[in-house]
């Protein structure tokens, strides 16, 4: 999803869920900041370089794609923008392990792994609160897409249409992609921009759905593909269905968060909350453009009366890098890292008690010993109740 | 990792790096070994793309390409054996093109970290500028003065580095840890 849906759609989910202004700004930057929590920010501040949550394309370009390195970038986006819908997954046709494994980290919505997601929220902060909106959001987004490199999993051929819905009439378009970062989207044409087709298993350029663009991130679009792992059926994407059920489902997670509702089930969502927005709502999500921020910004000061001051990076670093050693884990972003690390930490032990070893190898504490990367140490601190650092 | 994979490492980055002291220590009688290793590894990638297609890709919509890939691969390595014997330019470019390639990538690195205010972005400014003088080093020392004991030496580098850094990753704590 964009950037304006992570914080001015968390935003305006979380006023609804009945959070204050400042909680509720809180989220939504802590929901938007999983994608700029980069290894160059975390040098930069000299945090644990285990706290990423993103990574940068020349970071990805940068990385070694031999196991160590394909298992941290497995780690990062299967954790906080691909969660797999099913480790358990079993694919039509017989197939070899290395394929299942790739198969089983497949996103989608409504999972094991959300629900744990948003458990391990309850009680924490509300950056906590902010990182499980984002992977929620991204599992409507993302869903179809793999947060591993595969060609097998996340690759796609030529045969992609947009979807024009005219009364009861739906009209096709074939969609055109190039491979010009730096030109934007033409609407107009449904011409995007694409990753490189490059017939390698682990390359880069077939992490996520790079192969197909910002469209999964789109709430606009609607469109027709084939996915790689398909066998040849056609896949339908719904972005606005999708997207206004990622916000339904943000705001009944967020009642459950702030003990509203005492128990999360998959499978809820929220409607009554955006009934008497409903008309605004679809507004957005349908509205053709390359940034919906003005909309986000204009709905939630409808919510809240007040306007969400806008995202910016450097909003909380100096109070970080300002702070003694001992008291950087209660700062904004040094809760922010340690509720990534422990959302990392869940979901690569989920992946691989499955028995999947795409994401790496977890080990469960015992009480004794630290047997892991010590980057994790800090969720060690923070369960004792100490400062985390 | 898992034990099996750590050994695996450790072994292939001993071997480059026995590989690499061996070539060093007789530089102008080296370059056919090192274009025999290119082409070897050429061959292996070949071999490991028509196994990709059996165990993966056969599944995947246009999952053909890669069988095709895989059989174009193997040919090219075939014919790079023949090549390598005759030609050492071939090599050299090739050599060249890495180091040029991986340069370019570490210089865009640091500048990116710079931009972010990262402070070692010096570090990674210098090893990029590095690899690109080695890449114009070879292409001197090849075109001008045809010698080829600077490429050999060169290639060595190379392989002494990515043995030591494999060994290294190998041995790195890994693990995730889960606290209940």
């Amino acid at each position: 999803m964009n950037q304006e849906f992570h914080y001015y759609a968390t935003y305006c989910a979380a006023i609804l869920a009945g959070y204050s202004h400042q909680e509720s700004e809180k989220i939504g930057y802590s929901a938007c900041m999983v994608d700029f929590c980069t290894r160059t920010l975390l040098e930069k501040l000299g945090a644990p370089l285990n706290a990423a949550t993103t990574q940068l394309p020349l970071e990805l370009v940068d990385a070694w794609t031999d196991t160590v390195g394909l298992q941290d970038i497995t780690r990062i986006w299967s954790s906080f923008h691909f969660l797999p819908a099913d480790l358990y997954a079993k694919p039509k046709k017989r197939c070899s392990k290395r394929y299942l494994q790739k198969y089983r980290l497949i996103c989608g919505p409504n999972s094991d792994l959300l629900e744990k997601t948003v458990r391990l929220a309850k009680n924490m902060d509300e950056q906590a609160a902010g990182i499980a909106m984002h992977v929620l959001a991204d599992t409507w987004a993302h869903r179809y897409f793999a947060g591993t490199p595969s060609l097998v999993i996340n690759n796609t051929n030529p045969y992609f249409y947009e979807l024009f819905q005219n009364g009861d009439t739906v009209t096709e378009k074939k969609i055109t992609f190039r491979h010009s970062t730096g030109t934007p989207d033409d609407l107009d044409k449904s011409i995007y921009t694409c990753s490189i087709n490059y017939n390698s298993e682990n390359s880069i350029m077939v992490l996520g759905h790079g192969r197909a663009g910002h469209l999964p991130d789109y709430s606009f679009v609607r469109y027709k593909y084939l996915p790689a792992w398909g066998d040849y059926e056609e896949t339908v994407k719904d972005n606005p269905s999708d997207f206004r059920s990622a916000f339904c489902q943000m705001i009944y997670a967020m009642k459950y968060l702030r003990g509203v509702i005492p128990d999360f089930f998959r499978n809820q969502y929220d409607g009554e909350a955006v009934k008497p927005y409903s008309q605004q709502l679809d507004r957005i999500l349908t509205k053709r453009q390359l940034d919906a921020t003005e909309d986000w910004k204009a709905f939630a000061a409808l919510l809240s009366g007040t306007e969400p001051e806008p995202f910016s990076m450097e909003r909380y670093q100096e109070e970080y890098l300002r702070a003694d050693e001992a008291e950087k884990s209660n700062t904004f972003l040094g809760r922010f890292f340690v509720a990534a690390m422990a959302q990392k930490s869940m979901v690569t032990h989920n992946i691989y008690n499955s028995g999947n070893t795409l994401a790496g190898n977890s080990v469960e504490y015992d009480g004794k010993g630290f047997r892991g990367i010590r980057d994790f140490r800090m969720l060690l601190h923070r369960k004792k109740g100490g400062s985390g650092s | 990792m898992n034990r099996f994979q750590r050994i695996k490492e450790i072994m292939f980055g001993t071997v480059l790096i026995a590989l690499a002291i061996l070539l060093a220590l007789v530089p102008e009688n080296s370059i056919q070994p090192a274009a025999f290793i290119i082409s070897l590894s050429l061959l292996v990638y070949g071999v490991r793309l028509m196994w990709n297609y059996y165990s993966m890709a056969r599944h995947m919509v246009g999952g053909k390409a890669t069988l095709y890939q895989s059989i174009i691969v193997l040919d090219i390595s075939l014919f790079s054996f023949s090549v390598t014997t005759i030609s050492p330019a071939a090599v050299a470019i090739y050599l060249m093109l890495i180091f040029a390639f991986s340069g370019a990538i570490d210089i865009l690195r640091a500048l990116e970290s710079m931009k972010s205010g990262v402070s070692t972005w010096k570090v990674r400014f210098i090893i990029g500028c590095v690899r690109i003088v080695a890449a114009i080093g070879l292409l001197i020392a090849g075109a001008f003065f045809h010698s080829v004991k600077i490429l050999v030496i060169g290639y060595c580098v190379d392989l002494v580095y990515t043995g030591i850094v494999r060994i290294v990753r190998a041995v790195r704590r890994t693990a995730i840890i889960y606290i209940q």
